[in-house]
């Protein structure tokens, strides 16, 4: 559910994480925050489920960049987190933002990054014809 | 004396077994949850989650796999 629906380029956010989650049968949710913490695009129907999720990824986002920093870096491209529920997977976007997945326990999580590594360009390509309009 | 000193010995070395078996039950500071951060020069860097700052990624992380995105 995108957010800023009306703006046509931002509202193939929603396709593009629709067609991410078809090919990527692992992907339980996904979610695109950008580079000023906003949820661009979530899995979640509800408004209050949505601003609860992305508010977590913010302060995610926040505590990985500040490990980022004192690790000497400038950003992390790939962030893996292994919970005894499940993986949760983030993926750079050009723009400064992430492309955010959740998967089950099980999954492949290997296959689930390289899916969110291809769909990553058509997700920044969203973007960046959302920002030019 | 010396039938004493052998069942403190004894009641000892019974505490110390229920010790070691309830902390590999209880998992114990084995870390289940990990984090690992990937660079674009490939580097990569992993943290557990039974450090302080791994901690803190696993918390947030496990709420937003329970609530999904």
């Amino acid at each position: 559910m995108t957010e800023r629906s009306g703006a046509g380029a931002v509202g193939d956010l929603d396709r593009v994480l629709a067609d991410l989650r078809a090919l990527s049968e692992d992907i339980e949710s996904c979610a695109v925050l950008s580079e000023d913490r906003s949820l661009l695009s979530s899995s979640h129907a509800s408004a209050v489920d949505r601003e609860r999720a992305g508010a977590l990824l913010a302060a995610l986002m926040d505590l990985s960049g500040k490990a980022v920093r004192e690790g000497g870096k400038d950003y992390a491209s790939q962030l893996r987190i292994d919970t005894e529920g499940g993986h949760l997977l983030l993926v750079r976007l050009d723009s400064g933002g992430v492309l955010a997945a959740t998967t089950g326990p099980e999954a492949r999580v290997g296959l689930v990054l390289y899916d969110m590594r291809n769909a990553r360009g058509e997700v920044d390509r969203v973007l960046a014809e959302g920002g030019e309009q | 004396m010396k039938k004493l000193l052998r069942r403190v010995v004894l009641l000892g070395a019974i505490a110390g077994g229920i010790y070691a078996v309830r902390s590999y039950l209880q998992g114990g500071s084995v870390a289940v949850e990990s984090v690992q951060m990937v660079f674009d020069d490939g580097s990569t860097r992993s943290l557990a989650s039974n450090t302080p700052e791994g901690k803190e990624f696993a918390d947030i992380a496990r709420r937003i796999v329970e609530i999904g995105l």
